[in-house]
């Protein structure tokens, strides 16, 4: 009887860490992805890949997750202030996961770090007295997006200006090249 | 021999038994404390809940169903984001429902979105009754 049992705990135990293993390593490669375009490592990769797992999965199930370095540090720290009220929606969180991503955002915010060319551009042209709730509202975002006909943002594939992977193909890689736009209805986007 | 079977058998039972179990105890002793005539959580009214329409947070009339839909088995889409939501019932989606800490994260930003204040331990337990049952 007792072998049986022994048996069948260390069958439970195996399986379990097989796949906890399994699914650790899926994490991993999914996030190296991710980080390597838009995000420089100045945390610890390790620690990166957890914030940004986390952000990921909070901010993410709603809307996109728009990669922080869009935005300047002042604008992230307004947006986890008013959470509560985060564009008439209630996207309060855990005391703890809400200081991770405030950490991770603010870390990673467009001033915080040399980033690569758009992503600095739109949070560059902040002007210093703003923090912008909106990426939508910056003056580079709006210069690079004037052209666009209303009805192509408002059909319903697209539905608003900050569902950027509706048109951007490769937005949640952090990749915006012309190359990668396909408009819905239209096809590609040429400036 | 016995005697340590027995720990080690109901040490395995309480790990597998779902913590939705000791959530659903907790809001039922809550909802026991604010109604002495509490007697146990119902489909039928968190099915009302569920589909009672409200002016919620973004000041437009809507309900749960809204983003949703009508039928828990199938996808769903926020309604202001256009972002997919996977089905809410567990049936047709294993990972619902299975992390207590999500449940009632959703649970006070959904009130809130949809009835402008926090739900009742009776009216949570009751929502999760009905997507239980689903």
């Amino acid at each position: 009887m007792k072998k049986y049992l022994i048996m069948a705990v260390s069958a439970a135990t195996l399986i379990g860490g097989v796949a906890l293993f399994a699914d650790d390593e899926r994490y991993e490669r999914k996030v190296y992805a991710k980080s390597e375009k838009a995000v420089q490592p100045d945390m610890p990769k390790k620690k990166l890949n957890e914030f940004e797992t986390l952000y990921q999965k909070e901010c993410g199930s709603c809307h996109m997750a728009y990669q922080p370095e869009f935005l300047p540090k002042r604008s992230w720290s307004k947006m986890m202030d008013t959470l509560d009220n985060h564009f008439e929606t209630d996207a309060t969180l855990d005391v703890n996961d809400h200081k991770t991503i405030l950490t991770y955002l603010t870390s990673n915010a467009g001033d915080s770090k040399y980033t690569t060319k758009h992503f600095s551009k739109m949070s560059n042209s902040v002007p210093r007295d703003e923090a912008p709730l909106r990426i939508s509202q910056t003056p580079y975002f709006m210069k690079e997006h004037r052209g666009i006909p209303k009805r192509l943002i408002e059909q319903k594939e697209v539905k608003s200006i900050a569902n950027c992977a509706a048109c951007h193909t490769t937005a949640n890689q952090g990749i915006y090249s012309e190359r990668a736009i396909n408009i819905p209805n239209y096809g590609r986007w040429d400036d | 021999m016995k005697k340590v079977l027995t720990v080690l058998w109901l040490s395995a039972t309480l790990g597998l038994a779902a913590p939705i179990e000791g959530y659903m105890q907790t809001l039922a002793d809550e909802a026991k404390k604010t109604d002495a005539s509490f007697s146990g959580f119902d489909a039928k009214r968190g099915e009302k809940l569920f589909f009672s329409e409200h002016v919620g947070k973004k000041g437009k009339k809507i309900s749960c169903a809204s983003c949703h839909t009508n039928d828990l088995n199938k996808a769903g889409e926020n309604v202001f984001t256009a972002k997919v939501i996977d089905p809410l019932s567990p049936k047709a989606n294993k990972e619902r429902l299975s992390d207590v800490k999500n449940v009632k994260k959703w649970l006070r930003r959904n009130f809130n979105d949809v009835y402008n204040r926090e739900g009742t331990a009776l009216e949570k337990g009751d929502v999760l009754t009905f997507i239980r049952n689903y």
